[in-house]
């Protein structure tokens, strides 16, 4: 059934190319949302003709700045989801490494607000990806944990300077099954071992679909959210709600 | 020295953590008030009258009277620690209302209650930094552990009930804290060690009590005595701008998402 929710309204999701971004994308468009979505590079080939493409970089001051004059003028909502992921530790972390994450994940949601709040509506929405790592850590992701936390400060200094003419909130999604989980499964000594186990730390009793944190974009996106700014909402299934001990020893 | 001539008592003081933080003031050069419900033993040389003292923390006309007792022989207070606690392991569903009653009775009520008689000698104290209330919250009182709903949940209450305190009570140079511990190796730990039998793996309580040791980034879980090094700080008069937090003390535990097996 298709509430249409978001009928009216026209949408921004970086990153937008594959899991989290496209899920997003898809939903708006289904509740009725005129949507455009940007990446690095050429328009997906598999992306339906409904979503306008714009070719940008984030973490490229001045591609921003063409973007935003593109397409920040009229906007209701921004999506801040593009963000790369580096599996190290700060002692194997390279200058460049810190350039590429940092570059994406913490200056590029730094540039695309500081672009896009001066020209979109009146109360628009935006919605920044932040993570659980972002308030604990997840072992051997010393700058992707920190650049969530930066995510996290960073919206509720935009909801506190930008209100009442934006809301700023961040989501906060735990295990989602994209390519990027099941490369991490597929590592594991024993996979299937390490997705009982993975699974068993869910209360939900399943991992996360992209639909999942679809649907609290999508309240986040609507009119039903107007008093909703300056937070953090978790979608993990429950699992920062338990403790990290393994619940398969009690 | 870094409690030389203050008067302290601590609740739960014949217990794992109670014991070491007792010991610890001792040390530091404070006279403490150990009060349990029983000595749990032989006294300790110089215990009386500044020593042992029997306490009910549940029930109101014990707590009057252990502090008409340090009123009587000490006359004021500058720290109290409400160490005094139980646990249950069951979910909500297997938790009777009368074992409901009596976790919260002794976790939440008893703080309260001994919160509330020792305020008039907390006034009193002349510490430069204050008098200091410590109550122990929990990691638990943040985020769960399978099968401990009421502990998790009087966790929590004494959390908020710390905040409260230290608001009603920082203006008259009460400052009140709580410590959140995670794993600690004290009597308590060991039954809930025993009481899960071989654990999940079908293997001993050691590889039990080891498996729960790797989960933390320290590879250890606590001691009394690390619990004591903290409580030792906050109820010293270098804590004096300390109030109203709650301090996680355990080994890194709750700092990580979950430790998946990858």
């Amino acid at each position: 059934m298709m509430n249409e929710r978001l009928a009216g309204k026209r949408a921004l999701v970086t990153g937008g190319r594959q899991g989290i971004g496209r899920g997003i994308a898809d939903r708006f468009h289904s509740e009725g949302a005129q949507v455009a979505l940007t990446g690095r590079g050429e328009r997906p080939g598999d992306l339906p003709a409904h979503f306008q493409w714009y070719g940008s970089d984030v973490s490229d001051g001045e591609a921003v700045q063409v973007l935003a004059a593109e397409c920040a003028e009229g906007l209701d909502v921004l999506v801040n989801n593009a963000g790369v992921q580096i599996e190290k530790t700060v002692l194997d972390t390279t200058d460049a490494d810190w350039d590429q994450l940092m570059g994406a994940n913490a200056k590029g949601v730094f540039l695309m607000c500081r672009a896009f709040i001066p020209k979109m509506t009146k109360g628009g929405s935006i919605i920044n990806i932040g993570s659980i790592s972002g308030t604990t850590a997840d072992p051997g992701l010393a700058l992707y944990n920190a650049s969530k936390a930066f995510v996290h400060g960073l919206t509720r200094s935009i909801a506190v300077d930008h209100g009442p003419a934006v809301r700023c909130n961040a989501i906060c999604p735990g295990w989602i099954m994209t390519g990027m989980a099941d490369a991490a499964f597929a590592a594991a000594a024993d996979p299937d071992a390490a997705k009982a186990d993975a699974l068993a730390r869910h209360p939900a009793g399943r991992f996360g679909e992209p639909s999942d944190i679809a649907a609290m974009a999508t309240w986040l996106a609507s009119d039903e959210s107007g008093f909703a700014t300056g937070q953090l909402f978790t979608i993990d299934g429950g699992m920062t709600a338990a403790s990290p001990l393994n619940p398969g020893l009690f | 020295m870094m409690l030389n001539g203050k008067t302290a008592l601590v609740t739960g003081g014949r217990g794992g953590i109670g014991r070491a933080i007792c010991e610890r003031f001792k040390r530091e050069g404070a006279t403490v008030y150990a009060a349990d419900l029983s000595a749990g033993g032989s006294l300790e040389s110089g215990d009386a009258p500044r020593g042992f003292l029997q306490l009910d923390v549940t029930r109101e006309a014990s707590v009057k009277a252990a502090f008409d007792h340090v009123a009587e022989h000490s006359g004021a207070l500058d720290i109290l620690v409400n160490a005094a606690g139980v646990e249950i392991e069951k979910t909500i569903e297997d938790t009777s209302l009368d074992e409901w009653n009596q976790i919260f009775a002794v976790n939440v009520t008893g703080t309260f209650l001994v919160s509330k008689y020792a305020l008039p000698l907390l006034r009193k104290s002349n510490a430069a930094g204050g008098a200091s209330v410590i109550n122990f919250g929990s990691y638990d009182g943040f985020i769960a552990d399978p099968g401990l709903a009421a502990y998790c949940a009087t966790k929590g209450a004494v959390h908020a009930l710390t905040k409260a305190m230290a608001c009603d009570h920082g203006p008259e140079g009460i400052r009140v804290n709580a410590i959140c511990p995670g794993y600690v190796d004290t009597p308590m730990l060991q039954s809930f060690f025993e009481g899960e039998g071989s654990g999940g793996d079908g293997g001993s309580i050691d590889s039990l009590q080891q498996a729960v040791r790797d989960v933390h980034p320290m590879r250890t879980y606590g001691t009394p005595e690390d619990m004591a090094n903290l409580v030792n700080w906050l109820a010293s008069d270098e804590a004096r701008y300390a109030a109203g937090q709650l301090w996680v003390l355990d080994g890194g535990l709750s700092a990580q998402v979950q430790q998946m097996k990858l």
